[in-house]
């Protein structure tokens, strides 16, 4: 196996994992554009989506239909969270809105494990996507899943550029996102925008599930944390709040991950998080808006 | 009394009812408590709560069949949270409030080692049904049993059957650097293959807890020589990944492991990427079982309605079935004298084997079963005691 | 000249408690006693930065995490540091310290630590410096997993000797009650407090907000790592993932519940989630109320947590206490009479 193939099987292996963290972050981008808020609990509509999709594979529903009702499950799910417990708190301070949201994360994880039990099970993927490419004589695999989550990341992503520009709600949603007051001196009914925000962001939560559970083959209560930590380095690398950005940040992040394993001394590769996530300080400190967004005005 | 409101007539309820259950309780003989604190949520709780399961099951066929020394037995249960805090402040409970006479605890050596310095101080013997570092009894004291063999002894049999069985000269190591287990297994497995003349290619590592493992399967696939097997110290929910890229990558060489695989998950999850596998474990539990364990299935099955999730459901089982059987011989409810007959124990026929502890060692002398993944099914391939054991 | 006798009398009392407890009450309760004493100079440390300055640090266990395992590399007995770690480098492996200075340097290596990771990331603000604090929680694990020369890695740091005792513990709160105190309700205080509520306008005052920003945060840290070498002097042993999100957590909600910006607040939520969760903890195992019998519900305590808490930010944001103290009117004198007296600028 020449080098070159190495190298482009690795770079395989990023797009297909920077595709997964991307739409996780996006769904993410959404609710803080819109409500400026850290939503920790977008790994547990993931897991609500996951599930949802596993229990009705379970009862004999084929995958895309299974699919479709977990990303609803995950949208009732966003659309619940918001009315019950981010509604009343909407004007708190930024740090009463975080620890809400940890403790929606907390309620999530653990009534799982009470109804689910946190043993993982099995995400019944049907075994076409689990087959695989061989190209160049085998040096180049991919498989079937890998194409599919590429292809209803672009999808779903085009889908929402549609919405956020062409549709009434959705320009209202990127209003919103910009100036929440002129938003709301102008007319639109804020209260309906953010449903809309947190039930789009919950939709790609689910779709975001599904796709993760099925790479991993597993679901478990405790599934959407670490999708959930890495997402937020995509974000805030692309700049937090920006939907390009989140899809950006996420391609960006998928790629460091493999690269540093891939072609780093093996006495530097398991300190690979302790080097994403100094890499997220980074950006903090320096390009507070993302890649994306250089000039952006960040409040501190 | 005109205006009885709400409360007072609940207060009242409640009340007589307090009174009518204390009046109707049964005098039969105390139970014997035993206390079996388990990490049912957190993140040990895939391997504790099967365990639970198995040692209750054991519970209710010792007192179905009379009791020990005529007293039924009672699991006292606490959940620990996986929070070496609460371990340590619900060891205080069982030993001081619920005056446990033995404790059967956890699968992870973080847990035993949390409550060990007090079961030790009380003089209180404790069983891990799962906790595989043999290092624990030296780490703690006289009270610690395990009912399980040892890491050390699981790799050796595991580097020994890649050698033999296998002919794999050449290997490739991964290990999870995220738990203490897998990293033990990994060190154990190095010294055993390197002593019998195995050579590593290569190692790579990851953390518990990782999906994408594409970037180490392509370095192994750019290696110059293809190794002859892949030692995988991991947990299965890892190591059903792992192989399912290492296969879709097209590298199908045998992957061998510890009993981390040992799970439903690793057919389920592992679908034909699973062939190939080989994994080192107490005792075989599936399709073809032997008789004596294929019957601790059917009642685990008809007491929690699904088959064991692991090989940790049976290590619960044989754990309280070694701690009646100790009772049992000391002949009283008396901490000391059941300490002294769990080290006594000899030949005990369970579900994972014979139990039998050598004269100060707390580890016990148990063959290893090496199951094998074949058209899709766990079958045994080898069972066998190691010819060099790395010390612990 | 009361004043004086009153605080003596509590301090005899706390003595008489620390003392005493475990001739009078049951191993349990001088457990649960001691975690709330222990919890209480964790959520204290963590008010200093989080509650008084407002910079809400997700990475406070970093540093209990750093505190413990320096403590725990020093206080193990030579014999024990080539049995277990067998590669610490020489200057490291021919002592063993006592507890007391293990304690202080476990401190001073975190108020360091502070201080190197505070000066960049204590610019920032808001969410920011909760995000970049959680990133480095999630370094500090990195760290503590790899560098396995010095801590074992993943597996269980495990010999430190059981040196902790309610004295230790009550003395330690005592000091760390009594060091806090004098900062909040000093100038010093007032100027966190100022950086809190309004950035723009306290530097437009002249208050260097990144030094008084970093003060607190490297105090908090100092008794984070004490709090950490009690803790690991406690357990005797632990891993890496002892000291993750599920401890953050654990303090953050026993801050927020307590009160952000009071001391006494603090203490008050730590006792209300201990005793809550001990309390939740045994009826989760099920119960019997006459022929009804609820059943184990295992987990249950974790949600109806939850749940408490956010009905506290809904209901109550402030928390219990919200900024007020609760001092059976003993130390607030202190602050007001200064102010009465023009010694305060």
């Amino acid at each position: 196996m020449s080098s070159f193939e190495y190298i482009l099987q690795q770079v395989i292996n990023a797009v297909s994992l920077g595709s997964l963290y991307a739409l996780v972050a996006v769904g993410l981008s959404i609710v803080f554009g819109v409500l400026k808020l850290t939503n920790f609990a977008h790994g547990d509509v993931m897991m609500v989506g996951a599930f949802t999709t596993v229990l009705l594979i379970g009862i004999g529903m084929p995958f895309i239909p299974a699919l479709m009702c977990g990303i609803i499950g995950a949208a009732m799910a966003g659309f619940l969270i918001e009315r019950i417990a981010y509604r009343p708190i909407r004007n708190a301070p930024d740090v009463t809105r975080l620890l809400t949201s940890l403790a929606v994360t907390y309620i999530l994880e653990n009534f799982g494990i009470l109804v689910f039990s946190s043993s993982p099970r099995n995400f019944p993927l049907p075994a076409t996507l689990n087959d695989s490419w061989q190209l160049l004589d085998g040096a180049i695999t991919f498989t079937n899943i890998n194409i599919l989550t590429l292809v209803l990341t672009f999808v779903s992503l085009i889908g929402l550029g549609w919405f956020i520009t062409k549709t009434t709600l959705g320009i209202g949603m990127r209003a919103a996102s910009e100036d929440m007051a002129a938003a709301q001196l102008v007319g639109l009914d804020i209260n309906r925008l953010i449903v809309v925000a947190f039930v789009v962001a919950s939709a790609f939560a689910g779709l975001a599930g599904v796709l993760w559970a099925a790479q991993a083959g597993v679901v478990q209560p405790q599934m959407g944390f670490t999708p959930l930590l890495k997402a937020f380095v995509a974000a805030i690398i692309g700049g937090f709040g920006s939907i390009a950005g989140a899809l950006v940040g996420g391609f960006m992040l998928g790629a460091l991950e493999i690269f540093i394993v891939a072609f780093l001394p093996d006495e530097i590769t398991p300190y690979r998080d302790a080097i994403v996530f100094s890499l997220l300080i980074a950006f903090l400190l320096f390009r507070p808006g993302g890649l994306l967004q250089p000039n952006r005005e960040v409040k501190l | 009394m005109k205006n009885i409101n709400r409360r007072t007539a609940l207060g009242l309820g409640l009340s007589t009812a307090i009174v009518l259950a204390g009046t109707g309780r049964s005098f039969a003989a105390d139970p014997i408590k035993i206390g079996f604190p388990a990490n049912l949520t957190g993140n040990a709780a895939s391997l504790d709560a099967p365990m639970l399961n198995g040692g209750k099951l054991a519970a209710a066929e010792i007192n179905a069949a009379g009791g020990v020394l005529g007293r039924p037995i009672e699991l006292v249960v606490y959940d620990t949270k996986s929070d070496p805090t609460v371990i340590a402040t619900v060891a205080s409970q069982l030993i001081d409030s619920d005056k446990v006479v033995s404790i059967i605890a956890y699968s992870d050596s973080d847990s035993v080692l949390a409550i060990g310095p007090q079961i030790q101080k009380a003089q209180i013997p404790l069983i891990t049904p799962g906790a595989t570092s043999p290092k624990l009894p030296s780490q703690l004291g006289n009270e610690v049993f395990l009912a399980c063999f040892g890491d050390n002894v699981q790799a050796a049999v595991g580097a020994d059957f890649a050698l033999n069985n296998l002919k794999a000269k050449t290997g490739y190591l991964l290990t999870d650097l995220g738990t203490e287990y897998t990293t033990l297994l990994s060190d154990y497995f190095v010294k055993t293959y390197e002593h019998g003349g195995g050579k590593l290619l290569g190692k790579d590592t990851y953390k518990t807890g990782d999906k994408t493992f594409t970037a180490q399967i392509a370095k192994i696939k750019a290696l110059p020589e293809a190794p002859g097997f892949i030692y995988a110290a991991s947990l299965v929910d890892e190591v059903t990944l792992i192989l399912k890229q290492l296969r879709q990558a097209g590298i199908n060489v045998p992957v061998v492991g510890g009993d981390g695989y040992d799970s439903p998950l690793l057919l389920e999850v592992g679908g034909k990427a699973a062939e190939g596998a080989y994994f080192t474990t107490h005792s075989y539990i599936g399709v073809g079982a032997t008789p004596k364990v294929q019957k601790f299935m059917d009642a685990y099955k008809a007491a929690n309605k699904v088959d064991p999730e692991n090989a940790f459901a049976a290590l619960g089982y044989d754990a309280v079935k070694l701690m009646a059987d100790a009772i049992t011989r000391a002949g009283a409810v008396d901490s000391a004298k059941i300490r002294d007959a769990i080290a006594a124990t000899s030949g005990l026929d369970g579900v994972t084997g014979t139990i039998t502890y050598r004269a100060g060692i707390a580890v016990p002398d148990k063959s290893v079963s090496v199951i094998g993944v074949k058209d899709g099914k766990l079958f045994l391939a080898s069972e066998a005691a190691p010819t060099f054991v790395p010390e612990p | 000249m009361v004043r004086l006798l009153l605080v003596t009398l509590l301090l005899v009392l706390v003595a008489g408690v620390a003392f005493g407890a475990p001739y009078l009450m049951s191993d349990y309760f001088v457990r649960v006693l001691l975690i709330i004493a222990l919890n209480s100079i964790f959520v204290l440390s963590l008010s200093l930065s989080n509650g008084f300055t407002g910079v809400f640090s997700l990475g406070h266990v970093g540093f209990i995490g750093a505190g413990a395992y320096v403590s725990g590399i020093l206080s193990l007995t030579v014999a024990q540091k080539a049995s277990l770690l067998p590669n610490l480098p020489v200057f490291m492996n021919w002592f063993s310290m006592p507890f007391l200075p293990a304690t202080l340097t476990a401190g001073a290596f975190t108020a360091l630590l502070a201080v190197i990771v505070g000066y960049p990331l204590m610019r920032l603000s808001g969410y920011f410096v909760s995000v970049a604090t959680m990133g480095f929680l999630i370094i500090v694990n990195v760290v503590l997993i790899n560098a396995s020369n010095f801590t074992r890695g993943a597996r269980t740091f495990t010999g430190v000797p059981l040196d902790t005792s309610l004295p230790w513990v009550f003395g330690w709160l005592v000091v760390t009650l009594f060091v806090l105190w004098r900062l909040v309700y000093s100038p010093f205080g007032r100027r966190m407090k100022a950086v809190r509520d309004d950035t723009v306008a306290a530097s437009a005052i002249g208050i260097d907000m990144l030094n008084t920003r970093l003060s607190a945060f490297a105090i908090g840290a100092f008794f984070a790592g004490v709090g950490g070498s009690l803790y690991a002097h406690y357990l005797g042993s632990f891993s890496p993932v002892t000291f993750y999100f599920a401890m953050t957590m654990n303090l953050i909600a026993m801050l927020v519940l307590g009160g952000m910006g009071s001391l006494s607040g603090a203490i008050i939520g730590v006792i209300c989630v201990t005793l809550l969760s001990e309390v939740l903890r045994s009826v989760e195992r099920g119960f019997t109320i006459g022929d009804f019998i609820v059943p184990a519900l295992f987990g249950a305590s974790q949600v109806a947590l939850g749940f408490i808490f956010i009905l506290i930010m809904i209901f109550r944001p402030k928390g219990i206490m919200g900024e007020s103290e609760f001092g059976f009117g003993l130390f607030r004198r202190s602050a007001n009479s200064k102010i009465k007296q023009g010694e305060v600028k």
